[in-house]
This record gives structure tokens, C-alpha cells and sequence, in this order.
């Protein structure tokens, strides 16, 4: 590249959230260019499952947000070139506990009042739609419109896409410097020269701390693991994506709901199950707080399997073959960091998705873009400002 | 055939065939016939039973157990070299079957014919197909059973569709395997699917990522370097400045029962 160009929006992040805004923003004809220090989907965005869950948001502007998304999803699946996987199998949540199967059916009514059908299912109703699942499951809420992708194809067929609509990826650079003077955003140095443009957004993911540090702006993300295990590929076995209650209860925070058992709750244990595409089993997972360490421990995996064969005891019969880990971009409330920055103009944030860029990555890429080209948004985006915190 | 026939034909671990010849008059039993002193271990972990072990030198020759065998068929499947078959001799009448992975194209129906051929690629004669069972995963591996005469019990290693001519080999494709090949057998990712990624990565982790080539059952202890042997070609670089694809927990395949701290 030569030393000295320029672009009329710069993204800084190869991942999902960066790939979906480059793509919405070509959609509308802008001239985009994206930095990426490592390669596409060299962070969370490729060291996750591929849940696109609706019945995990919290219900009012989260779950807006989430709905917003997923109506997006087969568009998407119809316009990239590459197969993403998008599979629309519904998701069902499991109560092993009574006060949790109460908890769900208030979530329920909760989310029916906000326009989301969730149905609650007994356990003769799941026998008939899974293979055997554990003695203590008590009933299951179930949501039709989950879904789940593959997180990877999708960050990769919407950077392809982006790419032949004429963005520029610079891979293997790394944003050095933001220049602002003026009080507006004018130049980013990076370690291959240094590109010239009034609009820049942060979409950096963990990393975004330190792009906020650039232009002197707090950027509130903390790295949150997760951990997750890969079984050998299996035939079809499971249509539908799964979470244990207790996963919401570490997610979101909910008493009612958290692991009784102490070291559980302290890795923030939740059961998660999706059979990907090409046959293998993701279980999750975990949410721990080790800085930037995103090696999988003995212990987590030991639990995770523990709880993954408490729901579905048949499980306990197939091969691991691989653990990984991931790092989330986790914000203080867990809601994504959306918008603009007070007192330097063209400087855009769309990061601290924590659990959720996945499925809010199409969403994301739409407002980003319309916020970026229009100045304004189709969906109120305030609620999910940076300064909400303060 | 006679059973001290059986004996000079000897697995190249050393057992001799006549207690596999023997254990098959109850019912299907596998037959290991590995010669090549290759790293690979396939079987080993495919038999649940623990029938066949390849141990700590991983190019050493199988050692199977015929009283363990319970004729599953998983090591057939599994076996990258094709040589490990079932022979099952409990139909009496003379007659033997013998079960053989099938990995190409046309119709095997049961109840139908097939060629039944020798190790050469020779074929033996015609042989009735009585099951045909398809394994799952991805390599879509079918287990054909067909009986034949006692005497080419030990001789069958394979089965063709009938309708296929055996007089002109299917020279395309074999032109194209020449061309293209595995990189990773257990995802099996060709050098082609590789070669038609490159411009999207600078490093052999990406490469994972994007390909799913080393993310299989061996998680990349067979293809690693193969991998980045063409990766570094594919992009002009030396092999050092392709990284290395990050190990991960478990180094081998573990039933999750036993993760989760179930006595295996």
C-alpha cells in the first residue's frame, strides 16, 4: 500500500462488527477501508459458538436491538457469497429446578408482552423433539426464531462481500495513532503508513481500550472468557440450539437463576449445546474474568463436560477433540457500546458487544452505517451510548 | 481354505490371522492387514473396545486382539489405509462375508452384485452385496458387506460397482486425484481448497480458521506440516513465517464421559 491514502470512513477491526459495517456502508456506495492487526476473525469473532438467540436478551431496547438483527440474518444468507450456515432451528432454554422453570415462564409472559413468541414445554413435549435428555429437567421455554450461524463464514462472507464492493482490508496492521485536531477526526497512522479520513470507526472489539486511548476517550470493555469444548463430527443429532436456565442466571446476572453449585458459579458456568454444520458439538461454556489469557484450564473443561452430560446423558459417549477459548468485548451492563463520541467529530464506537456480537453484528453493521452516512438512525440508538455509564 | 494357509499370511504385527480365522466362525470379527510402517493410528482410537493397539511409536504395525473384537466395524470405517476389513464365517455353507469400506461414486444396492477384488485391484469375480451401511460423518464411508466363497475370504480387500466397467479405469479421475489431494484427511480440505483461500490469510492459524483444514479428529498432528509446507509456498514466505496452528487441550481424543469425571 502506498505510504500516504486516504478513505472516506476508516474501520478499525477485522471481526464481525467490523466486517458488517464495511459491508452495510458499501452496500450505500462509501468508501471504506478496514485495519485489521491480526487476520479476519482473528479475535472473538472466530473463538465463539454460533447461537443467534433471541430468548437470552433482556426484554426492551435489548432485545429490540437483537430482534432487529435477526430479521436480518436470511437476507444476509441469501446475498453473501459464502455459505454462513445460517440455520433457523429455534432455541430451547432447560430448567433443572423448579424456581428456575418459574423464572422462565415469567421471562416468557415477559417476552410474549414485548411481541416474542416463547412457548413453554414439559417434559413429555421434549422427549418428543430431543434425543434423551437428563432426569432432573424440569421443562423448557422454547423460541422458535433462535437460530444459529457460523460466526466465522459470516465474518469472512461479509469482508468478501465488502471486498468486492470495493473495500479496502489492510491485514496484518495495526492502528499506531489517531490524529484529531480541530476537535474532528483527520488521519490514522498505522504500522504500514498512514491513511487520511474524516470518519473512524472503532469496532476493535477487546482492543478497543486502546484505540480509546488514542483520542483520550474512556472505552469501558473488559476481555471476558469463555471457554468451550469441540466433539468429533457426529451425524445430524440435534436441531436446535441449547442453554441450560443457569446460563442466563451468569449472563445476565439473575439471581433466581445462577449455578448453586460454588466453583460453577464462580467460572459462570452455563450449559450451551449447538451441532454445528459439519457435525461437531460446541458446549459452553464459561464467564471468567483473566485479563487477557485465553488458554482453556483443566478445571473449566472438567465442569463443562460434568454439566453437558447433567442435560443430555448420551453425550457423555462421544469424543473431545479440542477446546477453545475466547476473549468477549464485555461492557459493565453486557450491552453493546453504540455511537458517537462527545468532542471529537467522525469518531464512531460499536464495540463491548460482550456475548451477543453475533448475532447483533447485522444490526450493528446497518446502524453504524446509517449513523456514519445520515447522521441519524432508524432504530433509537441512545440507549446504548458510552455515556450511559457516567 | 486351510487354516495353516491362514497362518503364513500374517498381520505385520505379528498375529498370526488363524485366531482372527478362527474367533470369525462366531460372527464378524476384524482382520487387520497393515503393512506400512507409516505414523498413523486411526484404528486405534476408533476401537472402543481396545482390541487394537499401536502404542507410543506411532509407525509401529497395529497389535489386534481377536477375543476383544466385537466385530463393530468402526476400525473399517476409520482405517485411512483401507486395510482393516470384518470377515464373518458363522453362515457355514462354504460361503464367508466380508465387510470392506467403499469411498466412490455409483450404486451399491443391497441385495445387488458387485466385483469383489483382490488386493491388486484385481478382480476375484462377481459377489452378492447383503448389506450396505452407511457410518456417519463427513467422509460419508459405506460399509459393504458381500458374501463370497471360503476361499476368498482373505483375498477380498474391496468391492466396485458392477456397472462400472473393469476393462477402462476411470482415468479422469484418476487424473484428477493427481492433481488434487488431501491436506487434511479428517476434514478433508484439499491442496486446491488451500490454494483457493490464499489472499484471505498470512498465517497457518487463519488458514485453520478459514478451511477447517487441522481442526478434525487430528487436530492437526498429522497435516500440520503438510499444511504449512503449502501455505508458505501458496504465499512465498518461509516456513517460519506462517506461525504455527496453537495446541489445545485434550492432545487426544477423550470421551467426554471421562472428562466429566466418569470412570472410563
Amino acid at each position: 500500500m502506498p505510504e500516504v491514502s486516504s478513505s472516506e470512513v476508516v474501520i478499525i477491526g477485522g471481526g464481525v462488527i467490523g466486517a458488517a459495517i464495511a459491508y452495510y456502508l458499501c452496500k450505500e456506495g462509501a468508501e471504506v477501508m478496514m485495519v485489521e492487526e491480526d487476520d479476519l476473525a482473528s479475535g472473538a469473532s472466530g473463538a465463539c459458538d454460533g447461537f443467534v438467540s433471541l430468548q437470552t436478551k433482556q426484554p426492551g431496547v435489548h432485545l429490540d436491538l437483537a430482534r432487529e438483527s435477526v430479521a436480518l440474518f436470511p437476507e444476509l444468507a441469501e446475498d453473501l457469497d459464502d455459505d454462513i450456515e445460517y440455520n433457523p432451528c429455534g432455541g430451547m432454554m432447560l430448567a433443572t429446578m423448579p424456581e428456575q422453570l418459574k423464572e422462565l415462564k415469567a421471562r416468557a409472559k415477559k417476552m410474549k408482552a414485548a411481541g416474542l413468541e416463547v412457548e413453554m414445554l414439559t417434559p413429555a413435549d421434549l422427549k418428543s423433539r430431543l434425543p434423551e435428555v437428563g432426569k432432573e429437567i424440569k421443562g423448557a421455554s422454547y423460541c422458535a426464531q433462535d437460530a444459529q450461524v457460523n460466526p466465522i463464514a459470516l465474518t469472512l462472507g461479509l469482508a468478501r462481500k465488502a471486498q468486492d464492493m470495493g473495500a479496502i482490508i489492510l491485514r496484518g496492521t495495526k492502528v499506531e495513532n489517531i490524529v484529531v485536531t480541530n476537535n474532528r477526526v483527520r488521519e490514522v497512522h498505522t504500522s504500514s503508513g498512514s491513511i487520511h479520513s474524516r470518519r473512524v470507526v472503532c469496532a476493535a472489539g477487546t482492543g478497543s481500550n486502546q484505540i480509546g486511548k488514542m483520542i483520550i476517550v474512556d472505552i469501558p470493555v473488559m476481555p471476558q472468557r469463555g471457554q468451550i469444548l469441540v466433539t468429533e463430527p457426529r451425524e445430524r443429532m440435534l436441531d436446535v440450539i441449547l442453554y441450560g436456565a443457569e446460563y442466563l442466571g451468569t449472563k445476565g446476572g439473575i439471581t433466581e437463576l445462577m449455578p448453586r453449585d460454588e466453583e460453577a458459579a464462580k467460572l459462570g458456568l452455563g450449559f450451551t449445546a449447538e451441532q454445528t454444520a459439519s457435525g461437531n458439538f460446541l458446549l459452553g461454556s464459561t464467564r471468567e474474568f483473566a485479563g487477557a489469557d485465553a488458554s482453556t484450564t483443566p478445571e473449566a473443561m472438567n465442569a463443562i463436560a460434568k454439566n453437558a452430560m447433567y442435560y443430555l446423558p448420551w453425550i457423555k459417549e462421544l469424543d473431545v477433540i479440542r477446546s477453545f477459548a475466547g476473549l468477549r468485548p464485555c461492557s459493565p451492563d453486557g450491552l453493546p457500546i453504540l455511537g458517537t463520541v462527545k468532542g471529537v467529530k467522525g469518531f464512531f464506537i460499536a464495540t463491548g458487544h460482550s456475548g451477543d456480537g453475533i448475532c447483533l453484528a447485522p444490526i450493528t453493521g446497518k446502524l453504524l452505517s446509517e449513523l456514519i452516512l445520515d447522521g441519524e438512525t432508524s432504530l433509537d440508538i441512545e440507549p446504548f451510548s458510552l455515556y450511559r455509564f457516567k | 481354505m486351510r487354516v495353516n494357509e491362514c497362518e503364513s499370511m500374517q498381520g505385520a504385527g505379528g498375529d498370526p490371522w488363524s485366531s482372527a480365522w478362527e474367533r470369525a466362525a462366531r460372527g464378524p470379527v476384524a482382520v487387520v492387514d497393515c503393512r506400512e510402517e507409516i505414523p498413523c493410528n486411526p484404528c486405534e482410537e476408533a476401537c472402543a473396545r481396545g482390541a487394537i493397539k499401536v502404542g507410543e511409536d506411532i509407525c509401529a504395525s497395529p497389535r489386534f486382539d481377536p477375543g476383544l473384537c466385537d466385530g463393530c466395524g468402526r476400525c473399517v470405517t476409520l482405517c485411512p489405509g483401507m486395510a482393516v476389513f470384518l470377515l464373518d464365517r458363522s453362515h457355514g455353507k462354504g460361503v464367508a462375508r466380508v465387510t470392506v469400506p467403499y469411498e466412490m461414486g455409483g450404486e451399491l444396492l443391497e441385495g445387488g452384485e458387485a466385483w469383489a477384488m483382490d488386493e491388486d485391484g484385481n478382480a476375484l469375480g462377481t459377489a452378492e452385496i447383503v448389506k450396505v451401511k452407511r457410518t456417519g460423518g463427513r467422509t460419508g464411508t459405506l460399509l459393504v458387506t458381500v458374501e463370497v466363497p471360503e476361499g476368498w475370504a482373505l483375498k477380498v480387500r474391496g468391492v466396485r460397482d458392477r456397472l462400472i466397467s473393469l476393462e477402462a479405469p476411470e482415468e479422469t479421475d484418476a487424473e484428477q486425484r493427481e492433481r488434487d489431494y488431501h491436506l487434511c484427511r479428517c476434514e478433508e480440505i484439499n491442496v486446491s481448497d488451500v490454494r483457493g483461500q490464499a489472499g484471505w490469510f498470512n498465517s497457518l492459524r487463519a488458514l485453520r480458521r478459514y478451511s477447517r483444514a487441522g481442526l478434525g479428529y487430528c487436530q492437526g498432528r498429522f497435516c500440520q506440516d503438510l499444511l504449512r509446507r503449502e501455505l508458505a509456498q501458496t504465499l512465498h514466505a518461509g516456513e517460519g513465517e506462517v506461525g504455527a496452528f496453537k495446541v489445545r487441550p485434550p492432545v487426544r481424543p477423550v470421551k467426554l464421559g471421562r472428562l466429566g469425571g466418569e470412570d472410563a
